[in-house]
């Protein structure tokens, strides 16, 4: 991301917020929403994100011809597609053709993947799905890295983040929802720290993982949050197998927090019961209150 | 000057030695068994100490069957070790005569080689000249260890002897040499009983020579029973960790250090061993989980097999996929003491994300899920180890030899379908 749309989006988010708190107060059911959570169900994953998307505003609200894109799915492990511990190809592959077709300049696709990534790449599906487009997945080298301050972190101050996210113009994150061990839930501002540098990985497990990631999300903000809850891993998560469940949903936001505390609903959860939703919402990044959340719900 | 037949041994060099330095295209670099699988000392011999006779046993054929037709044709026209040793040779114009006042070691090698060889136990298996130049080329690695170029000394060895006594690896000490010279004396005598028959001494000098045979694999045949019985006897529980399909019985007798199991690991966790497993033990491999530096899959990776494949020995017998993640190299064990999540209440279990055989039983310990290891399912792979981000690091594998082939069905080779688990339709 520029800085400079970093500021100009900050301002927008800040005067919209104002705009919802100030008038009318937060209780009022008639108050705008803090956020909007499309929800797209059916059974094929590259049409449910075009009525997704749709329901958006359409590509041209996020791609223009030119534009570098990152988008950081979740493949981190050497996982088939149908045990659901990774996103699903299909909709990386969808996610990338729309990129293209929008005439996206560079598409990568950086991912720190916990298995050996040409493993993993492989056997996630997702390699033999990018084949034939111009996308780039691959695992960040150390040199691929740069430090960046989280001035708002109360306890990350700073992290390595791969170039390619932070030198983009629009910023995808397309995670998969699965139980995750340590943090409750993968969602999406987990699905960050498949992307962050491997010191800071540990780091973050001493020092707490729900405001690690919370802090994170106050500085790494993703234009679009695509959540794959296609089929979701019940136990046994990240790496599974696990017990699956299917949703066959697609939950899809600009707010990263609004997209995470619906998607905890898939899992019988309360949003707020996750550490990192509470704390992310409670610092601003976003709304995890989904009484205050628009969802719009979409059947193809 | 330069002959035909040098092109070839030229060619056979590089070739070799590209193939052990790992140079070639992927799907090539199993073949790096190749050269060592030729010497039927290691081939053979590890087979019948072993017991175990695979797909590559055959390979050992060709020089137990060459020396009946062309006697040493191997050792002058295509072993890699002997070209290298010739050219060595070669600078030394002064010392040409030396090498006949040296006795031919190499025959004796042989003979204790393969009657330690089939009393279970062989001894003196890294001798053998094709593991020597194996090892050399496939000692170096990036970035460069020290550690791990120790299996290159050999080669350097033998370079050495050859330039102080000019041809004294070939002409007198090569076991494989020695093996070759016996069976190309074998099929002279066969080929010729009457003309040996002629002279009074021939048949005296054929019993002397019988007898030495006998001798050798005698000596052999004891001396691999009295160093099996002394390892048995010495034997306890060291905590180090084999590659996976390492032998449980006489491992270090086996290993020849050619160093392929070392070179195939796609993630440098093969190490030389200093004087862990004992001295016997002097440079055979073992896992050293997270090493060298921060890269992520310093374990030992559950779909890979690679150093299962190029052992010329059977020090490390091949392991398919469903083999490997059936077989536990070792066992982890939680600190509690350092243990984030045991010791600071902090949710971690950063082990239990990166198992891949779900070994790690969470418990509750005030409301904080913390780690225990099932024994029945760890495979000792290293993930948790590598991934631990407590300080000093909180879960620790120790090495299991032998190693036990557990029951527990890995999760890694289930089949999933679709299960009929119910949809979750929730209401926002």
């Amino acid at each position: 991301m520029k800085s400079v749309k970093r500021r100009s989006f900050l301002k927008t988010t800040a005067s919209a917020a104002a705009a919802s708190a100030l008038p009318l107060g937060a209780q009022e059911p008639a108050a705008a929403p803090a956020a909007t959570v499309v929800v797209v169900h059916g059974k094929d994953l590259a049409k449910m994100l075009a009525a997704g998307i749709a329901k958006l505003g359409g590509w041209d609200a996020f791609i223009k011809p030119g534009m570098k894109v990152a988008i950081k799915p979740n493949v981190a492990w050497s996982s088939a597609p149908d045990k659901g511990g990774n996103t699903h190809p299909d909709l990386v592959k969808a996610c990338v053709l729309a990129a293209e077709a929008n005439g996206a300049s560079k598409i990568t696709l950086p991912e720190n993947t916990c298995h050996d990534e040409k493993s993993t790449f492989k056997v996630s599906g997702v390699e033999e799905a990018l084949k034939g487009t111009k996308a780039r997945l691959y695992r960040p080298a150390k040199e691929d890295y740069l430090q960046v301050d989280v001035p708002k972190g109360k306890v990350v101050k700073s992290a390595g983040v791969p170039k390619d996210i932070l030198e983009c113009d629009c910023l995808i994150n397309l995670p998969v929802a699965k139980h995750h061990s340590g943090a409750t839930l993968t969602l999406s501002m987990k699905n960050w720290m498949g992307s962050i540098a491997n010191e800071n990985r540990r780091a973050w497990h001493r020092d707490g993982l729900h405001q690690c990631i919370a802090d994170f999300s106050t500085r790494i903000r993703p234009k679009l949050v695509i959540i794959d809850a296609s089929r979701i891993m019940l136990t046994k998560g990240p790496q599974g197998p696990g017990d699956l469940a299917f949703p066959d949903e697609i939950i899809l936001s600009t707010d990263p927090v609004a997209a995470d505390a619906y998607a905890a609903t898939l899992f019988k959860k309360e949003p707020f019961d996750i550490g990192y939703i509470k704390l992310a919402h409670e610092m601003g990044v976003g709304c995890g209150d989904l009484k205050k959340v628009k969802i719009e719900r979409v059947e193809v | 000057m330069f002959k035909p037949r040098n092109l070839i041994r030229l060619v056979l060099f590089v070739a070799f030695a590209l193939l052990a330095l790992g140079a070639v295209p992927e799907s090539w670099r199993p073949w790096r068994v190749l050269l060592p699988g030729l010497s039927p000392l290691l081939n053979l011999g590890g087979a019948v100490a072993t017991f175990t006779f695979g797909m590559l046993t055959p390979f050992a054929l060709p020089l137990l069957v060459l020396p009946f037709f062309k006697g040493r044709f191997f050792c002058w026209r295509l072993c890699p070790m002997g070209f290298a040793a010739e050219l060595v040779s070669r600078l030394n114009t002064r010392g040409a005569g030396l090498v006949r006042s040296v006795p031919f070691v190499g025959k004796g090698l042989a003979l204790v080689l393969l009657g330690s060889a089939a009393a279970g136990c062989p001894v003196l298996i890294w001798t053998d000249p094709l593991c020597l130049f194996n090892g050399f080329f496939a000692a170096w690695r990036a970035p460069f260890a020290w550690g791990s170029c120790v299996t290159a000394i050999g080669f350097v060895l033998v370079l050495l002897a050859s330039l102080a006594v000019p041809n004294v690896w070939c002409h007198r000490l090569c076991p494989l040499g020695g093996l070759e010279e016996m069976l190309a004396q074998l099929a002279n005598r066969l080929r010729a009983p009457r003309l040996a028959a002629q002279g009074p001494a021939a048949p005296l000098e054929r019993v002397k020579a019988s007898r030495r045979v006998f001798l050798g694999f005698a000596v052999g045949g004891l001396a691999g029973l009295a160093y099996g019985k002394v390892k048995s006897a010495a034997a306890k529980a060291v905590a180090f960790i084999r590659p996976p399909g390492a032998a449980g019985k006489n491992f270090n007798a086996l290993c020849s250090r050619c160093g392929n199991c070392m070179k195939a690991c796609p993630y440098g966790l093969i190490v030389p061993d200093f004087g862990v497993t004992g001295l016997d033990g002097l440079f055979t491999p073992v896992l050293k989980f997270r090493s060298q530096n921060e890269s992520q899959e310093q374990f030992c990776f559950q779909e890979c097999t690679a150093c299962t494949q190029v052992c010329p020995s059977g020090a490390i017998r091949f392991l398919s996929k469903a083999d490997k993640q059936q077989t536990a190299i070792g066992l982890a064990r939680v600190d509690k003491k350092t243990c984030i999540a045991w010791e600071k209440g902090e949710n971690c279990v950063v082990c239990q994300e990166f198992c891949p055989y779900q070994a790690i039983i969470e418990v509750d310990h005030n409301n904080v899920n913390c780690p225990i290891v099932d024994e029945a399912k760890c495979r000792g792979c290293g993930a948790c180890e590598s991934q631990c981000p407590a300080l000093p690091i909180a879960i620790v594998v120790e090495g299991r030899n032998p190693q036990p082939v557990l029951s527990d069905p890995s999760p890694q080779l289930s089949t999933n379908s679709r299960p009929a688990s119910p949809r979750l339709n929730v209401e926002s």
